[in-house]
C-alpha cells in the first residue's frame, strides 16, 4: 500500500466518521429526551400571531422555562404520533378534539386531572377518560361582507349555498383536506347524514352534500386571504373560524355577518394534555395547571380574541367575541365517529369529490 | 477492482448507507403501508384506478413532465447559448437575469407571475384597460403551468450546461469551419452532440421536477389543470392513507427511473470525442446572419424581462402593505418598512437563519464531497452491483420527503444495531442525516454526468506517468469535475435552507429551522400580512442565496475569464 492510497483511504474514513460522529455527538444535545430537568418543550399549533411568545413572557414571569414548538395541527399530530416510542415534547395544546382523540387512540398522550377542572366543563374535552382537557372554544362559521351582501340576502341556511344555482362560484370552499379547518367543515357537512349502512358510515345524501359543495363552490387560491376576495367582488361567502373575523374587519373594513343554520354551526374546542413518556412529567403538570388557570386564560382571551372554555375566565373575554360565539347555536357532531372515518372521508373526498 | 483500499471503503461506506438510511426504513413503512395485516393489500391500487381525479392528476402530472422536458431543454440551451456561447452584447447582464431562477422558486415564484399576469396581474390590468372584453383568466391552466415552470427551472441548464459548454473543444469547432461547415451544422453536429451526457441527465431532473410540481398548479394550475402533487401531500399526512401517498410517488417515481434507464442505455452507447484534452478555451461565436443576429437578440432581451419582472416585483413587494398587494394598487403611501420591521422585531429572528444555513452547508458538503467518491467508483466500475447499487442510491426520488422522514423517525426511535446502538429520534443529526439522503440522487446524477465527460485517455496518462489512484483522482480528475461538484454544492444549499418537509417532523426543538420559522410567521388566523412576510423573507433568502453563488460563480467565473484572457492574448 503507497502512501497515496493510505491518504485517500484515510479521507474516505474520515467521510464515514463524519457520519458516525454527527450521530454521536448528538447525544451530548439530546436535552429534548432522558433528563427530567431542562427545558419544558411545549409542542403546539396555537403559537401564531405572537401567542407563542407572549405565552414564553408570561411561563418565564410564573418561574417556569418553556420551549415552544409551533407546528400545523396536522403535521403537529404526525409528528407527535411518530415519536411516541422516544417523545421530544412534553405538553401538547391547541390541537383540536379530533386531534385530540387520535393521540389519545395512540397512546401518545397521557392522563392528568388539572387544577382548574372543576372550572371547566368536562364533556368539551375527554369526559370519559380525563385525558386531555379543553382549553379555548372557537365557532367555523360561514362569513359574508354586509357592505356587499346584506342580512336579508343572505341565505339562512349554508346548504342554500349549493342547492341550486343561485350562488354557484360565489362561495370559497378550501381544497387542502389535509388542514385542520376544512377537516371540520367536512365533519360538519357529513354530521346530519351519519347511517350505520352508509359509505364510511355516511348516507348517500350526505354524499350527494359533500360533492355539491365542492362542486358549486370556488377553490380557495393560495396565498390570497378570503376576505381580499371578498372585497374585490370575486366571492360573497367563505369560511372561516371565528377568532379571525375581528382582525379582519379592522384591516379590510369589512362588517362581517355570518350563517347562522338552526341547527347551529361545527364547534371545536383546543385541548391540552401531558405527552405520554414525558421525562419531565412534574413540570409538564405544573405548566399545564399554570395555563389553564381561569388567571391566565383570562389574559389569554382578553389578548387574542379568544372564547375561554374556563367559566371562570369568561369574564375577561372581548364582549364583542362573547356576544357572537354566544348567538351561534353549536351544531350535534359525533366526534368518536368523526374521528374513527376523517381519514377515509378526506380520502374519499379528495379522490372523488374535488374540483 | 477490490485490490484497491479506496474502492474497497466507498463501497463497504455505500453499502452501509443504502442499507441503513435509504433501505432499512424506508422498506419498514413500506412493508407496514402495503402488508396492513402480513397480507399484500390492493387497497390503494384500487382506489386510485377508481378515482377519475386521481387518474386526471397523474395524467397531468405526466404531461406536464413531458412537455418540460421539451420546453425546458429549448430555453435552455437557448439561454447556454445565447450566455456563453454566441457572442451577444451585454450578455453578462442577460446572465444574471437568467439567473434569477437560482435564488428563489416555490410559491413564492408562482405568486409572482401571478402578481404579474394572473387574474388581477398588472399586465391583465393593463390590458384590461384597453379591451376590456379580454379573458381576464387567459393566464390559467396547462399552458400558465408551463410557461412558468419552464421559465423557474433552466436553472441545472445554466449552470450544468454552462460548464459542459466551456469544456467543449474549440479546436474541433476551428476545424469544422475551415472545411467550411456553416454556424447552425457546428452547433447540431459538433456542440450539441458533446454536451449530450448533461443534456441527459438534466432532462432527467426537469422530468422530475415536472412530475413533482406542487406550487405552480396550485395557484396557476385552475380547477382544469391539477396535479398529483397536492393529493400526495395531503395523503402522506393521514395515516390511513398513507398508502395511497406512498403508490402515486412510487409510480412517479419508477417513471423516472424508467427515463433513468434509457438515458443510461443512450449514454452509454454514445461516444464523445469532443471534449477538450488541450486547453483552447471556447471562443465566443459571431452570428453572420444579420437578421438572424437581431433576432436572437430580441428574443434574448425579451426573455431577460421576463426572468427579471418578478424579482424585481418581489423585492418591490415586500415594502409594500399586503392589501395594497392584494388589491393590485400600488402607490407612493403604500410604501413601508412595516414588513421588515415585522420580521426583524420577532426575538431571536436571526437564529433560524443560522441554523439552516449551519444544516445546509454540512448536508451539501458532505453530500457532494461522498458523492465525488461514489460516481467515480460507479463511472469507472460497471458491473451488475455497482449498477444496483447506482439504482438504490436514487430510492429518495421515488418517495416523498415527507414519508422519508417519517420513516427515519419512527425507525430511529430505538437503539438500532446498524447505527451501533443510538437512537436518533430527537437528537439534531437526524434532520442532517435526511438532508444528505435527499439530496443524494440529484448530486450523483449531476456528478456521473460530469465524471462522464471527462476523457479515459487523461486518466491513463496519469497512470502511465507514474501516479497512484488517489493522486490522479486529487490531481486530474478532481480539478475537472470541481466546477460541477461547486454548483451542485451552491444548488443543494439554495434548497435546503428554506425546506419545510423533512424539517416538520425531524428539527430539534431547541435548534429550529428556516422553512418551520417562516411557516410560523406567515400562519395564524389574525396573520393578515402573511403574503408580505413571505416576500420578506424571500428577499432575504435571495440574499443569502446569492452569495452563496457569488462564492462559488462569482470567483470562479472571474478565474476562467482570467484564463479565457490570458488565452486570448496569447
Amino acid at each position: 500500500m503507497n502512501k497515496r492510497t493510505i491518504t485517500a483511504s484515510s479521507f474516505a474514513l474520515a467521510l464515514l466518521s463524519t457520519v458516525v460522529l454527527t450521530s454521536c455527538s448528538a447525544e451530548t444535545d439530546t436535552a429534548a429526551s432522558g433528563d427530567a430537568t431542562g427545558t419544558l418543550i411545549v409542542y403546539t399549533n396555537s403559537n401564531s400571531d405572537g401567542r407563542g411568545e407572549w405565552i414564553t413572557e408570561q411561563a418565564s414571569a410564573a418561574g417556569l422555562d418553556i420551549e415552544i414548538v409551533g407546528l400545523g395541527g396536522a403535521d403537529l399530530a404526525n409528528r407527535i404520533v411518530a415519536e411516541k416510542n422516544n417523545p421530544v415534547g412534553d405538553v401538547v395544546f391547541g390541537l383540536n378534539n379530533m386531534f385530540f382523540e387520535t393521540l389519545k387512540a395512540e397512546e401518545a398522550v397521557s392522563a392528568y386531572t388539572p387544577a382548574w377542572s372543576g372550572e371547566v366543563d368536562s364533556t368539551a374535552g375527554d369526559a370519559e377518560d380525563g385525558v386531555f382537557w379543553p382549553l379555548v372554544e372557537q365557532a367555523i362559521v360561514m362569513a359574508y361582507d354586509t357592505n356587499t351582501v346584506s342580512a336579508a340576502d343572505a341565505p339562512t341556511e349554508i346548504a342554500d349555498l349549493w342547492d341550486g344555482d343561485q350562488y354557484t362560484g360565489n362561495y370559497e370552499v378550501n381544497t387542502a383536506l389535509g388542514q385542520a379547518t376544512p377537516q371540520l367543515v367536512l365533519a360538519g357537512l357529513l354530521a346530519p347524514y351519519a347511517d350505520e349502512d352508509g359509505d364510511l358510515g355516511i348516507s348517500d345524501d350526505g354524499w350527494d352534500q359533500v360533492q355539491a359543495y365542492f362542486g358549486h363552490g370556488s377553490p380557495a387560491v393560495e396565498g390570497t386571504d378570503l376576505y381580499a376576495r371578498l372585497i374585490r367582488g370575486e366571492v360573497d361567502f367563505g369560511v372561516i373560524p371565528s377568532s379571525g373575523i375581528t382582525s379582519r374587519d379592522t384591516e379590510y373594513g369589512t362588517v362581517t355577518g355570518v350563517i347562522s343554520p338552526e341547527d347551529g354551526v361545527p364547534y371545536v374546542t383546543e385541548q391540552i394534555a401531558v405527552i405520554n413518556g414525558t421525562p419531565r412529567q412534574e413540570q409538564a403538570e405544573e405548566f399545564i395547571d399554570w395555563f389553564g388557570s381561569s388567571d391566565v386564560q383570562g389574559q389569554f382571551a382578553a389578548k387574542f380574541a379568544a372564547y375561554p372554555v374556563n367559566t371562570e375566565a369568561r369574564a375577561q373575554a372581548l364582549p364583542a367575541v362573547v356576544e357572537l360565539i354566544e348567538s351561534l347555536p353549536k351544531q350535534d357532531i359525533d366526534w368518536a365517529l368523526t374521528r374513527e372515518h376523517i381519514g377515509e372521508w378526506v380520502e374519499k373526498t379528495e379522490l372523488e369529490y374535488l374540483p | 477492482m477490490l485490490r484497491s483500499p479506496l474502492v474497497l471503503i466507498v463501497a463497504l461506506v455505500t453499502v452501509w448507507f443504502i442499507a441503513t438510511f435509504l433501505i432499512f426504513p424506508n422498506a419498514t413503512l413500506l412493508i407496514g403501508t402495503f402488508f396492513p395485516d402480513g397480507q399484500l393489500s390492493f387497497r390503494a391500487f384500487e382506489k386510485l384506478v377508481s378515482s377519475e381525479r386521481a387518474m386526471n392528476s397523474l395524467w397531468h402530472s405526466f404531461l406536464l413532465a413531458g412537455t418540460l422536458a421539451v420546453t425546458v431543454n429549448v430555453v435552455g440551451i437557448f439561454i447556454v447559448l445565447v450566455t456563453d456561447y454566441f457572442a451577444i452584447r451585454g450578455a453578462r447582464i442577460l446572465w444574471l437575469g437568467y439567473a434569477t431562477t437560482l435564488i428563489y422558486g416555490g410559491i413564492v415564484l408562482a405568486a409572482g407571475y401571478n402578481f404579474i399576469y394572473g387574474r388581477y396581474g398588472f399586465v391583465t390590468n393593463a390590458v384590461g384597460n384597453w379591451f376590456p372584453d379580454i379573458d381576464r383568466d387567459w393566464f390559467s391552466g396547462y399552458f400558465a403551468v408551463v410557461v412558468v415552470m419552464t421559465l423557474a427551472t433552466t436553472t441545472n441548464h445554466m449552470l450544468f450546461l454552462g460548464s459542459s459548454l466551456a469544456k467543449i473543444d474549440y479546436q474541433t469547432i476551428e476545424a469544422a469551419r475551415n472545411m467550411g461547415a456553416g454556424t447552425l451544422r457546428i452547433l447540431w453536429r459538433i456542440v450539441l452532440p458533446a454536451l449530450r451526457p448533461m443534456i441527459f441527465a438534466v432532462t432527467v431532473l426537469t422530468f422530475l421536477t415536472g412530475l413533482g410540481a406542487l406550487t405552480a398548479p396550485i395557484v396557476l394550475g385552475g380547477t382544469d389543470f391539477q396535479t398529483v402533487a397536492p393529493m400526495i401531500l395531503t395523503f402522506s399526512k393521514s395515516s390511513s392513507s398513507q398508502d395511497l401517498a406512498a403508490l402515486l410517488a412510487i409510480i412517479l417515481g419508477l417513471a423516472t427511473i424508467v427515463l433513468l434507464a434509457m438515458m443510461n442505455r443512450a449514454e452509454k452507447s454514445g461516444v464523445y470525442f469532443s471534449v477538450a484534452k488541450v486547453a483552447t478555451p471556447l471562443q465566443k461565436q459571431k452570428i453572420p446572419n444579420r437578421v438572424t443576429n437581431g433576432v436572437v437578440h430580441v428574443l434574448a432581451y425579451a426573455l431577460f424581462v421576463v426572468y427579471a419582472t418578478p424579482v424585481l416585483l418581489i423585492v418591490l413587494f415586500s415594502f409594500l402593505d399586503s392589501t395594497a398587494i392584494l388589491r393590485g394598487m400600488i402607490t407612493w403611501d403604500a410604501l413601508t418598512l412595516d414588513n421588515y420591521a415585522t420580521v426583524f422585531g420577532t426575538p431571536s429572528v436571526l437564529r433560524p437563519f443560522i441554523v439552516s444555513v449551519v444544516y445546509s452547508a454540512l448536508a451539501s458538503a458532505i453530500v457532494v464531497l461522498g458523492m465525488l467518491f461514489v460516481a467515480r467508483v460507479l463511472q469507472k466500475y460497471r458491473n451488475p452491483v455497482t449498477g444496483l447499487l447506482e439504482y438504490l442510491l436514487h430510492i429518495p426520488w421515488i418517495l416523498p420527503t415527507i414519508l422519508i422522514a417519517l420513516a427515519l423517525v419512527m425507525t430511529f426511535d430505538r437503539p438500532q444495531a446498524l447505527v451501533g446502538g443510538q437512537v436518533l429520534t430527537g437528537t439534531t443529526s437526524l434532520l442532517l442525516l435526511a438532508y444528505i439522503i435527499v439530496k443524494i440522487p440529484f448530486t450523483l446524477r449531476l456528478l456521473k454526468a460530469a465524471f462522464a465527460s471527462v476523457p479515459e485517455s487523461l486518466e491513463d496518462a496519469a497512470r502511465i506517468l507514474g501516479a497512484g489512484s488517489m493522486f490522479t483522482l486529487r490531481k486530474v480528475l478532481f480539478p475537472l469535475v470541481i466546477p460541477t461538484a461547486a454548483a451542485i454544492t451552491a444548488l443543494n444549499f439554495n434548497s435546503l435552507l428554506d425546506d419545510y418537509d423533512a424539517a416538520v417532523f425531524l428539527y430539534h426543538p431547541l435548534y429550529q429551522p428556516l422553512g418551520i420559522a417562516i411557516k410560523a410567521s406567515t400562519e395564524g388566523e389574525n396573520n393578515l400580512d402573511s403574503m408580505s412576510i413571505t416576500f420578506v423573507y424571500t428577499v432575504l433568502l435571495m440574499i443569502i442565496m446569492g452569495l452563496a453563488m457569488y462564492l462559488v460563480y462569482g470567483r470562479s467565473g472571474a478565474a476562467t475569464r482570467r484564463a479565457r484572457r490570458r488565452a486570448s492574448r496569447n
